[in-house]
């Protein structure tokens, strides 16, 4: 079950519509966030480098007024300590020792005077040396031993030496970093929720269309009565549903107007014709004499003949314009096959024909019987009248693909060449043909109105073949 | 040879050409025929009168035939109908009459399928006379049990096919059934074949009845249909 249904979503318009709109929605609220992270980096960028800039100009002052005796490095080393600790962004659960901030204090020689920090300050006096730090422009340096970069401020004394205040940019990054955790865990909730509600939306929606479509293909040829969904929306899918009922209404009665004429033209022919034959019959029964009865019979003959063609003419014009009126009821094609084979055998044999059945057991059909015991007399009686004696038919019944296909094979001269490709079209007939041309083309009304075809065609080792496919419901 | 004689019907038909012939061959058959034109009339006639059976066209000038005959329903005429038709397509309700017993036939017809068609409709209103086992028609004889049939009490070598046929013809002595009939009651087909199959068939079975010196029984009357002889 659900494989059945997991493929039609993964294929409907709702998932493909969702997926775009999900993936045009991710990428807005990415980029809005690319440029919200960037804005916040340089912010904090720009906050930190006013504190050192502020504190290292702080320490160069403390620096310049103390005396230069022993406890000059105990003074400055503690007023930087004291800046260490207003560090911006710092988190304050962290363990006593501060190894975020330094200072440094180097002379003109390049020698660390002076060293307040976690670690010995060597590796960050050799980071100083290698990146040259102008005074006034903090920059980022890597150091030996740590995984985060400190940034440094430098400022230069009175007497040549260089302070140096670096500030890891531990904090800093750990504050973006939270931010993005944050942002990505809130984005993939929305994305999911956005995905969510186009789809529920728009399968909501689509769903209303698919009920059109399944409403539509279910109003088949001739079954005109019924008409697709419709809501009360006035959006595109309701406007839809209107406008299709409206061509339906549309279809309707222009098959109405078809059976209208169809029907009084039939009207028309048939009551002067009853008529006549009446007449004819009467006038036949008051003969005495056989030979004054032959131009009676044969007209009633005549009449008959004509009444079928008219028959068959308006069906096979009822047909092509799909309006054919179908009674459908449960036929086993094996059983007719055979009363027909029954009845033709002796009139085949007469003729010298052979016919053969191949079918090996029932099969049901829902069809117009009318029309299938029609078509397949016409079939039939095709054979017994083009064949040549000594000739075999072979029928051939089997189903294929939830459809009944009915295969007439004979080893007779085969169709002339030049009509094949015309075969299904009115009045169309072989040179020697006593016919009225109508034949295949009722037999592929038949086939069309039930919903299947008709194929004829050569053999290759010569003979004709036609083949019908009916679907069995 | 006629079952129902003075049996008496209503013709409903507008044309006067149909209602003519019909009323001239009715009146042949063996029944007591009154025509009417128009639902009208012919309301005013079933009611006042009693039919055994009623023939109605359904293009009547004033009202559908359909209406007619179920107004005629209601007012309690209960007389089985035959329905005649020019139309191609069969309405509904005529479909739901023809559930309820009456009978349907379009034009053009032949008489001979009228014919049938009223006795087979007086036979439905008539209690069911005992199934034969055995059917004899002059020196024919059909045991409908054991499907064999004889002729003089000489066995004749029948397919099972041409039982069905011969029996058909046996109810149907002294009638004649058309090739439509036959080939609706003995195949089951409503088909108009544009060859002669039903004759081969006739043929056929005519061999093996009508053997040498005997009288033929089986007839084929051109344009009309067969008969067998009962006479």
């Amino acid at each position: 079950m659900s494989s059945r249904t997991a493929k039609p979503i993964l294929h409907s318009a709702a998932w493909r519509i969702s997926l775009w709109a999900t993936l045009a929605f991710a990428c807005g609220t990415m980029l809005v966030f690319v440029f919200l992270h960037r804005f916040v980096a340089d912010d904090i960028q720009r906050r930190s480098d006013a504190w050192l800039s502020g504190e290292v100009e702080v320490l160069g002052d403390v620096a310049a007024r103390t005396p230069k005796d022993a406890v000059y490095g105990r003074v400055v080393g503690e007023v930087a300590e004291l800046a260490g600790k207003e560090v911006p962004n710092r988190l304050l659960s962290e363990s006593s020792e501060n190894d975020s901030v330094f200072f440094l204090q180097a002379g003109s020689d390049g020698s660390a005077k002076l060293w307040v920090g976690a670690g010995s300050g060597e590796p960050n006096l050799r980071s100083i040396r290698a990146a040259s730090i102008l005074p006034g422009r903090p920059t980022d340096i890597k150091v030996q031993g740590f995984d985060i970069p400190f940034r440094v401020a430098s400022m230069r004394m009175e007497d040549g030496s260089l302070i140096y205040l670096g500030l890891s940019e531990r904090d800093e990054l750990r504050v973006l970093r939270n931010l993005r955790s944050r942002f990505i865990l809130l984005w993939m909730l929305l994305v999911l929720l956005g995905f969510g509600i186009v789809f529920y939306t728009t399968r909501r929606m689509l769903s209303h269309v698919r009920q059109i479509t399944e409403a539509a293909s279910r109003i088949g040829h001739s079954d005109l009565n019924a008409r697709v969904p419709t809501t009360q929306r006035s959006d595109e899918v309701g406007q839809l549903a209107l406008t299709l009922n409206h061509m339906l209404d549309r279809i309707e009665n222009s098959m109405h107007q078809l059976h209208t004429i169809t029907d009084s033209l039939a009207h028309d022919l048939r009551s002067p014709l009853t008529a006549i034959r009446g007449k004819l019959e009467m006038s036949l029964s008051a003969v005495a004499q056989p030979e004054q009865s032959e131009p009676i019979v044969s007209a009633i003959e005549e009449l008959d003949r004509l009444d079928d063609f008219l028959n068959k003419s308006l069906d096979v014009a009822e047909a092509k314009a799909d309006a054919l009126r179908l009674i459908r009821s449960e036929i086993d094609l094996d059983g007719l096959l055979r009363s027909m084979i029954d009845l033709y055998e002796p009139s085949m044999s007469e003729r010298g024909l052979q016919i053969a059945l191949r079918s090996a057991a029932p099969l049901k059909i829902f069809a117009d019987a009318s029309l299938i015991h029609r078509m397949i007399a016409n079939l039939f009686d095709n054979e017994l009248k083009h064949l040549p004696a000594a000739c075999t038919v072979t029928i051939k019944l089997q189903t294929e693909d939830s459809a009944a296909v009915l295969i007439l094979q004979d080893d007779g001269p085969g169709f002339d060449p030049q009509v094949l490709p015309h075969m299904f079209e009115r009045r169309v007939k072989g040179k020697d043909s006593q016919g009225h041309g109508l034949g295949l083309a009722f037999i592929d009304a038949v086939a069309r109105a039930h919903g299947g075809n008709v194929s004829a065609c050569n053999r290759i080792t010569g003979g004709a073949q036609v083949a019908v496919t009916l679907p069995l419901t | 040879m006629h079952y129902y004689p003075f049996m008496r019907l209503l013709l409903v038909e507008d044309e006067l050409d149909i209602r003519s012939f019909l009323k001239c061959s009715l009146e042949e058959a063996g029944y007591q025929v009154d025509a009417a034109a128009d639902g009208r009339t012919a309301e005013k006639l079933a009611i006042e009168g009693v039919y055994d059976i009623l023939i109605v066209d359904l293009g009547l000038p004033d009202q559908d035939g359909i209406s007619l005959i179920l107004k005629l329903r209601q007012r309690g005429v209960n007389a089985p109908v035959l329905i005649l038709s020019a139309r191609r397509s069969v309405d509904d309700r005529v479909r739901g009459l023809e559930q309820g017993g009456d009978d349907y036939l379009t034009k053009p017809f032949a008489l001979a399928e009228l014919l049938a068609r009223l006795r087979n409709l007086l036979k439905r209103n008539s209690p069911p006379d005992n199934q034969p086992t055995r059917l004899r028609v002059l020196d024919l004889e059909l045991d409908l049990l054991r499907r064999e049939a004889t002729r003089s009490g000489q066995l004749l070598q029948l397919t099972p096919q041409e039982f069905v046929l011969l029996e058909y013809l046996c109810r149907n002595a002294g009638r004649v059934v058309t090739r439509s009939m036959v080939l609706d009651k003995v195949w089951g087909m409503r088909i108009q074949p544009d060859t002669n199959v039903v004759d081969v068939h006739i043929y056929r079975l005519r061999g093996k009845v009508d053997g040498k010196g005997q009288q033929p029984l089986i007839r084929t009357l051109r344009g009309v249909g067969y008969v067998l002889k009962d006479r």
